[in-house]
């Protein structure tokens, strides 16, 4: 393919300036959020007391907990570029275009995107470092000077994002099976197994013998190490049964469908519960972790008469993080949401229009789609809240009576992360209403 | 079956030859008078008067960009014509203003009256064959296993019968387009509109795919209009409209 082809490829078409905006604000939210993580991070690694290895292994965790909604969102922001070449790519392939060229066209094109949204990012963090940089830790801000990154970091940020846009737009075409008429054929639902149900509970087996075979008197590296690899396992046996924990929901839900919107969200979680998971992943362990470590701070400010200084301090600065991952994930997860929907309404145009002409109204298919969003969320979301609850029982008793306060603002801190994701939702209905105008 | 609101009723003295309810079955169920229609500044439609009556099947023919499609979309309430009227007779109550009424009443009306069958099916490729049948029927307040024992009475009538689990994706086109069909005549649609049902299919599955849309509708009374590019779809229906530059130039009756 040559470059007047290419160039001609690349150009916007009229009307497509918000199918190029919203895979680019996607990549400016990832990079912006990336960038300000790693650099928060960066401040702890900076401190060499005695005190700061807990810091550093508790900024650690906030990572982990942060890596897989970032993950979601950028692929989902790349699918999104992806997506809009299906009907051009068609039309290549009908002129004879290879594969290869076509695979190249896409791939350029995402990364352009994802260039300009990174760069977009990089201003973006800049103008929040100084609101961050007032976060107090230990006492003090945690300044802004100290958040930023060297401009070697920055870069390498945006190359990492930029790959990954690379690198899904690719494996997104693969995923789209586009014949040379263009049409987009779903055969077959991905199959979930209650293998992964099996799989679990022996992982969980495995790790509940491994704990007890821990010494206590373990070293400081050994404990983070273990501790890193307990936060491992507990995320991967999450996704092992997060897919078909959700689909036997949605079976349910199907089951009891009487309004269409609960046929067609119950359908649509179940047209792939991987997916469906993928979304809302990020919040489980974020939860898990809300109430498990929410209720341990929780206990610790209770003991005011008894603790030191120093203990009170860290317990105000674990809560403090611990704020700061729930509110950076749900923010993470709405964004990715949004991005999703407003790729799969850009998708279904013509289905939605066709439902239109139909007589279907258009708050049928929007609350199919925010249910289809909203029920896995709650399922997991307090799902995930209950297991921790179940796990830290006692503790929950006791500072329900000692520090209602604590476990209020943890709990108001979920239910506006919560708010903040049927936001994302609600913010693409203007983009399906445009397939549901008169014409 | 659902009562429109009073300002979308009309008196019968706006249809022609409306006198009596013996006499009403060769009513014309729908009549369009002086319909314009421009997109900037391309005419769509000049001027077009048309009258269906009750159980015919009219086949609308044209070049592409002659206003055929237009010409559906207005007659079915789905644009609104710049000038002109559309009025619908149900064979129970009174005469509807297709074009009057506001959006969200046009939508009731397609949804409770109409059916609507289109060149790809669009159907919802997450559901199975059956609840995107008894999906029409749902929206309207029918429970769902009424719903879906009627749809699957639809689907064994079109010989679809068990077909009923399978996806979309899993049907070929002819069988798609069958439920695309039961799912136009589900709700016990009066009159159904066509635009190309048989576009996308080899001409055996296009001839048994007219069989279909034509049992289904004329074949019980009912009424079908339909757009094509097919002159061999056109013959099979009663009467021909020949539509260019946004002017009907000839109406002819099949033989």
């Amino acid at each position: 393919m040559n470059a007047q082809v290419l160039a001609l490829l690349l150009r916007p078409a009229p009307g497509q300036g918000a199918v190029l905006a919203l895979p680019a604000t996607a990549f400016a939210m990832v990079t912006a959020l990336v960038l300000t993580v790693v650099g928060g991070a960066q401040k702890f690694w900076s401190w060499t007391d005695p005190d700061a290895g807990l810091y550093q292994a508790l900024a650690a965790i906030a990572l982990v907990l942060l890596v897989v909604p970032l993950a979601t969102l950028g692929g989902a922001a790349a699918r999104l570029s992806a997506r809009r070449r299906d009907e051009r790519l068609s039309t290549l392939r009908l002129l004879g275009v290879s594969p290869a060229g076509v695979t190249g066209a896409t791939v350029l094109e995402s990364t352009a995107v994802a260039t300009a949204g990174s760069l977009i990012g990089v201003l973006g963090h800049l103008a929040v470092v100084p609101l961050i940089g007032l976060i107090p830790f230990r006492g003090e801000p945690l300044g802004a000077e100290s958040i930023l990154l060297a401009p070697l970091g920055v870069v390498a940020v945006i190359a990492v994002v930029v790959l990954l846009a690379g690198v899904s737009a690719v494996v997104g075409l693969r995923q789209v099976v586009i014949s040379p008429l263009g049409v987009r054929m779903r055969t077959s639902v991905p199959r979930v197994h209650w293998i992964r149900a099996l799989l679990a509970v022996l992982v969980i087996a495995f790790a509940f013998v491994f704990v007890q075979v821990f010494p206590g008197t373990a070293g400081i590296v050994i404990t983070i190490t273990v501790l890193a690899g307990m936060f491992a396992v507990a995320l991967a046996v999450l996704n092992l049964i997060g897919p078909w924990a959700l689909k036997i929901h949605a079976k349910q839900g199907l089951r009891r469908a009487e309004k269409p919107e609960r046929l067609l969200s119950a359908r649509l979680v179940l047209e792939s519960p991987k997916a469906a998971w993928r979304q809302v992943s990020g919040i489980a362990m974020t939860s898990f972790m809300a109430v498990f470590a929410g209720t341990g701070v929780a206990f610790m400010s209770t003991m005011s008469a008894t603790e030191s200084a120093e203990n009170l301090a860290l317990a105000a600065d674990i809560r403090t993080g611990l704020i700061i991952t729930l509110v950076g994930s749900f923010l993470i997860v709405a964004v990715s949401i949004g991005v999703n929907q407003a790729s799969s309404i850009l998708d279904q145009r013509e289905l939605h229009r066709s439902l239109h002409f139909l007589g279907v109204q258009m708050t049928t298919v929007d609350a199919a789609r925010t249910r289809a969003v909203m029920s896995p969320l709650l399922f997991t979301a307090l799902g995930s809240a209950l297991c921790a609850a179940v796990l830290v029982f006692p503790l929950v008793g006791i500072t329900v009576i000692t520090a209602p306060l604590s476990l209020l603002t943890i709990a108001a801190v979920v239910a506006l992360g919560i708010a903040l994701v049927w936001f994302g939702v609600r913010v693409t209905r203007p983009l399906l209403g445009t397939a549901f105008q008169p014409a | 079956m659902y009562l429109l609101p009073a300002r979308f009723r009309l008196q019968t003295d706006d249809m022609p030859d409306a006198d009596d309810e013996a006499g009403r079955m060769n009513t014309p169920v729908l009549h369009a008078q002086s319909l314009t229609k421009t997109f900037g500044t391309t005419t769509a439609l000049a001027g077009v008067d048309l009258t269906v009556a009750r159980g015919e099947s009219v086949a609308i023919m044209g070049a592409s960009g002659s206003g055929k499609t237009t010409l559906l979309h207005v007659l079915a309430g789905i644009t609104a014509p710049d000038a002109g009227r559309v009025t619908y007779a149900p064979a129970a109550g009174a005469v509807v203003d297709v074009t009057g009424g506001s959006e969200r009443e046009r939508s009731r009306l397609r949804r409770e009256s109409f059916g609507f069958v289109f060149q790809q099916g669009l159907l919802i490729p997450e559901l199975t064959a059956i609840e995107n049948i008894s999906l029409a029927l749902m929206i309207n307040g029918t429970p769902r296993r009424a719903a879906m024992e009627h749809a699957a009475g639809w689907m064994a009538s079109l010989g679809l019968g068990g077909m009923e689990e399978r996806r979309i994706g899993e049907l070929s086109g002819g069988q798609a387009q069958r439920v695309a069909i039961a799912r136009a005549q589900v709700t016990g649609a009066e009159l159904v509109f066509a635009d190309e049902p048989t576009g996308a299919l080899d001409s055996q599955t296009s001839t048994d795919v007219m069989n279909a849309l034509l049992w289904s509708t004329t074949g019980q009374g009912r009424t079908l209009l339909v757009v094509t590019h097919d002159s061999e779809v056109a013959a099979r229906c009663s009467r021909t409209v020949r539509v260019r530059d946004g002017h009907i130039v000839d109406a002819a009756v099949s033989a």
